[in-house]
């Protein structure tokens, strides 16, 4: 996000139990807040918002309101990218035989494009605010869809990351996509200052 | 439901799981790829390193270890696990040598593993190894043998076989290539390994790790510049290949 192509254009600060910082004594600013909103620099009408909290359940309500709230309800295309692990994918197939990472996908019903994975089957389930997201753009009939990659990591990593470029290719995306070449590159080396240093797994 | 048979691994599940020995397989999966291959005159091991810290000497983060002067193996899992186990088999096979003067095929030495894994699936207030291990090498009769093991503690004879992160793209990866002509030189099974790798490591030439025994001779791990050379081979080969292929559709 510090490539100069988005800029930050707001954030949403808030509290739970499950927040490892509460700050009161200074005020809001961009670094310590949760949710990060930018737009991109080439087309205004182009935002993202980067959610790295835990949105409590009776938070949910209010951050959609004030997030989609004021904005237009016409002509807007919403996608959202979310991981879960593996363990908590339900399906008859035994779990060694599952190609891990792997993505599945849920929309709303005025969401027509092709869909670039296949749907999440019952009685698999998304949690949390990408639910809430895609419930509030089901019931405001807004054109959405959830990308949701199952991985057996727990943190950020490559192999994750490039499970989630076949999005990249999805027409509402696709103008946004930039074909560079030394993208694998740049990926690892995001994902390097992730790797876990950790030697109990060899 | 699952959570009521998790916590002693002695119970049975309603339908017949051993919920323990099954999340052991998971560890497993957070280990990185090790690949295995058995050809003719010629047995391979080949692993992606984990990137190591700063700090810390990479030559004390082994993947590959010998077991004895003909017999090798690789593990995916947790690394304390593995120090016990390739412990416990270095001294079996001395053990063995002392005792009855031959030193042990590569079949005793895994089923020593596996027994000893399948031990700790049957005692109470033990969990299971988090390890898978390929176990490679030559018997006195000059047959390679490639072994993979478990923590549930069983055992198989593979041709080629991969374990660890990205197991299953390899295996198939494995399933496609592996054909007697790429067994039959030894230069071709080392480049079908690396080959292998490459599907599933991300980091690149640089974290790969190889190992062989050729018969009658004793473990050799490859150098960076080695494993270097063989992956200029098969860039250059692919880029053949590739071109005879837009040949042929032009």
């Amino acid at each position: 996000m510090n490539s100069g192509v988005w800029e930050e254009v707001g954030c949403a600060k808030l509290w739970n139990e499950w927040c490892r910082t509460s700050d009161s004594v200074h005020g809001l600013s961009p670094t310590e807040a949760y949710c990060v909103f930018y737009r991109l620099k080439s087309n205004p009408a182009v935002f993202l918002c980067q959610c790295s909290c835990y949105v409590a359940e009776d938070q949910q309500y209010q951050w959609l309101e004030k997030v989609f709230g004021s904005c237009p309800k016409k002509n807007v295309q919403v996608t959202v990218l979310t991981c879960r692990h593996t363990t908590d994918y339900k399906s008859s197939e035994p779990a060694g035989s599952l190609p891990s990472p792997f993505l599945k996908a849920l929309k709303t019903q005025n969401f027509k494009d092709p869909v670039c994975c296949s749907l999440l089957e019952q009685p698999n389930f998304v949690h949390d605010l990408p639910a809430a997201v895609l419930s509030y753009c089901q019931v405001w009939q807004l054109p959405a869809i959830l990308y949701l990659c199952y991985t057996d990591v727990m943190k950020l990593d490559l192999l994750t990351v490039e499970a989630f470029k076949p999005v990249l290719s999805s027409r509402s995306l696709k103008g946004l996509a930039k074909n560079i070449p030394q993208s694998t590159e740049t990926l690892k080396k995001l994902t390097a200052a992730n790797e876990v240093q950790s030697n109990i797994y060899t | 439901m699952a959570s009521r048979y998790d916590r002693a691994i002695t119970v049975f599940s309603p339908d017949g799981h051993l919920f323990q020995v099954e999340y052991a397989q998971e560890a497993v999966k957070k280990g990185s790829t090790a690949v295995a291959i058995r050809g003719t005159n010629i047995v391979v091991l080949g692993v992606e390193k984990k990137s190591v810290a700063k700090l810390q000497d990479e030559r004390t983060v082994r993947k590959i270890c010998a077991l004895d002067d003909h017999v090798c193996m690789a593990f995916a899992g947790l690394t304390a696990d593995a120090r016990v186990i390739i412990n416990r088999a270095q001294v079996a096979c001395q053990s063995h040598k002392l005792t009855v003067e031959d030193s042990v095929t590569v079949e005793y030495i895994t089923r020593f593993i596996a027994t000893l894994k399948q031990k700790y699936t049957q005692s109470n207030g033990r969990r299971p190894f988090g390890i898978s291990a390929l176990i490679v090498g030559f018997d006195d009769d000059g047959i390679p043998r490639l072994y993979q093991t478990d923590p549930s503690g069983t055992y198989h004879a593979w041709k080629a076989n991969a374990i660890g992160r990205s197991a299953k793209t390899v295996r198939e990866f494995l399933e496609k290539n592996y054909t007697e002509h790429a067994i039959s030189d030894d230069n071709e099974a080392i480049k079908l390994a690396i080959r292998a790798l490459l599907e599933a490591v991300q980091s690149g030439v640089k974290n790969i790790e190889l190992a062989i025994i050729r018969r009658n001779q004793p473990l050799k791990m490859f150098s960076a510049k080695e494993i270097e050379l063989q992956v200029i081979e098969i860039e250059k080969e692919k880029e053949e290949a590739e071109k005879k292929k837009s040949k042929k559709t032009v």
